[in-house]
């Protein structure tokens, strides 16, 4: 166990490390999604009760869209000697997805705080009720995430489409994440309980998580 | 090649038994001749929940055994499923058109659910084509396959978990003495999942044996010799040693 987690956290450290050389997310990939949430109001409606209303919901499809791209940046692909470096060095299969998932939960965190006050100001400036839940919605939506782009970048590691199939396997088994995130926000707007719906995303999360540890195995193995 | 004869011949006949007994039906109460589109809907759902479970089977045992014949038979048996998958969304949307007055819903938790399912078996399918080497593709694919399933059981409890528009489930229901279908549609409903069922195993068949011949070609073309290889490096006025 200690070594799991001592493999897990070589791997969040490097990773880490990486993106903060690189700035891949801050410099690119925020920007980008935040251009995207000023991009909806001019395509749909300017209309600020329109705005108001689809707000939230835009803010967590965005968070997904770009988010993909978040657990697909560059920095977390390792080239094979990278990937021997770390297996012969006792790093487990499950060590190195632990901590790629980890690592990008940490910057899809990153990625919600920085784009949420973009939503605020531009979608709902009187504020979004029970916010403080929202803090737990980001962290649970952030791993889930996380988990799945993890996964779908080992799938699609050194192919030529990997920019292309990656989001394609991410997307459709995003979908209950992105149910959860945007069923929560409308709850807390209209008073309502949602501890359902967070239940939902901690099952997804584990779920996703249990899964990727199983399956780092034998993904390892097919890139031999 | 006979035994694809006789089973794609099969699937005629008894297709052709299904498609008299349909149309022998009297119009349903509510939906009138339209309930007969169930008789296309129905069994391609249920195919294609077959097809991604042969697909699960498949990739599992590759993963046990690295039997390149278990990774071909799932291959063969999603893609199948895949197809079958679209023709369960597009008969289900010209069904609903008529009897609940829109042709796609949102809110709907079966229909969003398989549209999502379907969405990703085709980047299982899309995975599939962009790895070249045959040995890695086999043991992604097969790790994608066995997560890829844990759709099959969402889209089909979705009626069940979620009340939305789609009626609750008319085959493979926990109270399967109540299932609400009156006996005179079981018989075209039945002939027709047989039909369907054939359809598969012919299909199946073909694609399998596709694959097999698609991988000796690949294995073919690795080894053949280049254009090149028969011009060597130049050497002044001699040959060589």
């Amino acid at each position: 166990m200690s070594g799991l987690l001592w493999g897990a956290m070589s791997v969040i450290r490097k990773d880490l490390l990486a993106e903060g050389r690189a700035g891949e997310v801050l410099t690119v990939t925020i920007p980008f999604g935040a251009l995207a949430l000023l991009f909806f109001p001019l395509s749909i409606n300017t209309d600020l009760a329109v705005i108001r209303q689809i707000g939230p919901g835009i803010f967590w499809a965005v968070v997904l869209l770009f988010g993909i791209l978040v657990t697909l940046r560059a920095t977390a692909a390792d080239p094979p000697q990278c990937r021997d470096l770390l297996l012969l060095s006792g790093v487990e299969p499950a060590s190195i997805f632990l901590g790629r998932t980890a690592a990008g939960t940490l910057l899809l965190l990153v990625f919600e705080l920085v784009l949420a006050p973009v939503m605020v100001v531009f979608y709902s400036p009187e504020g979004i009720a029970g916010w403080p839940w929202l803090f737990v919605v980001a962290g649970l939506v952030a791993i889930g995430l996380a988990a799945l782009g993890t996964l779908a970048a080992t799938l699609s590691t050194g192919l030529p489409s990997r920019s292309a199939i990656a989001p394609l396997l991410v997307a459709p088994l995003a979908a209950p994440i992105l149910l959860a995130a945007t069923e929560t926000t409308d709850l807390l707007r209209t008073g309502q309980g949602i501890i359902r719906w967070i239940l939902l995303l901690v099952a997804m999360d584990l779920a996703l998580i249990i899964a990727g540890m199983l399956v780092a195995g034998p993904l390892e193995e097919s890139m031999q | 090649m006979k035994t694809q004869s006789v089973i794609g011949g099969a699937a005629v006949v008894v297709m052709g038994v299904g498609l008299f007994l349909a149309i022998e039906v009297p119009p349903e109460q509510v939906q009138g001749d339209f309930v007969k589109m169930l008789f296309i809907h129905v069994p391609s759902v249920m195919i294609a929940y077959l097809a991604f479970t042969v697909g699960l089977v498949g990739s599992l045992a590759y993963l046990a055994t690295k039997n390149t014949s278990a990774d071909r038979l799932a291959a063969a048996s999603i893609e199948i499923g895949v197809v079958f998958t679209m023709l369960t969304l597009a008969t289900g949307m010209i069904w609903g058109r008529p009897t609940w007055g829109v042709w796609w819903d949102w809110g709907d938790a079966r229909m969003v659910s398989a549209l999502f399912m379907l969405f990703f078996y085709l980047g299982y399918l899309a995975l599939r084509r962009g790895v070249t080497d045959p040995k890695t593709r086999a043991g992604r694919t097969a790790v994608l396959g066995v997560v890829a399933f844990v759709q099959v059981p969402i889209v089909h409890f979705s009626v069940t978990w979620f009340r939305t528009l789609h009626q609750p489930a008319t085959l493979f229901r926990p109270d399967v003495g109540n299932a609400p279908l009156d006996s005179v549609f079981v018989p075209p409903l039945l002939t027709a999942l047989a039909a369907f069922l054939l359809v598969y195993l012919a299909f199946i068949r073909a694609r399998y044996r596709l694959a097999d011949r698609q991988d000796e070609l690949a294995a073919a073309q690795m080894t053949s010799e280049l254009a090149g290889s028969a011009v060597a490096e130049p050497i002044l006025g001699g040959v060589h040693e």
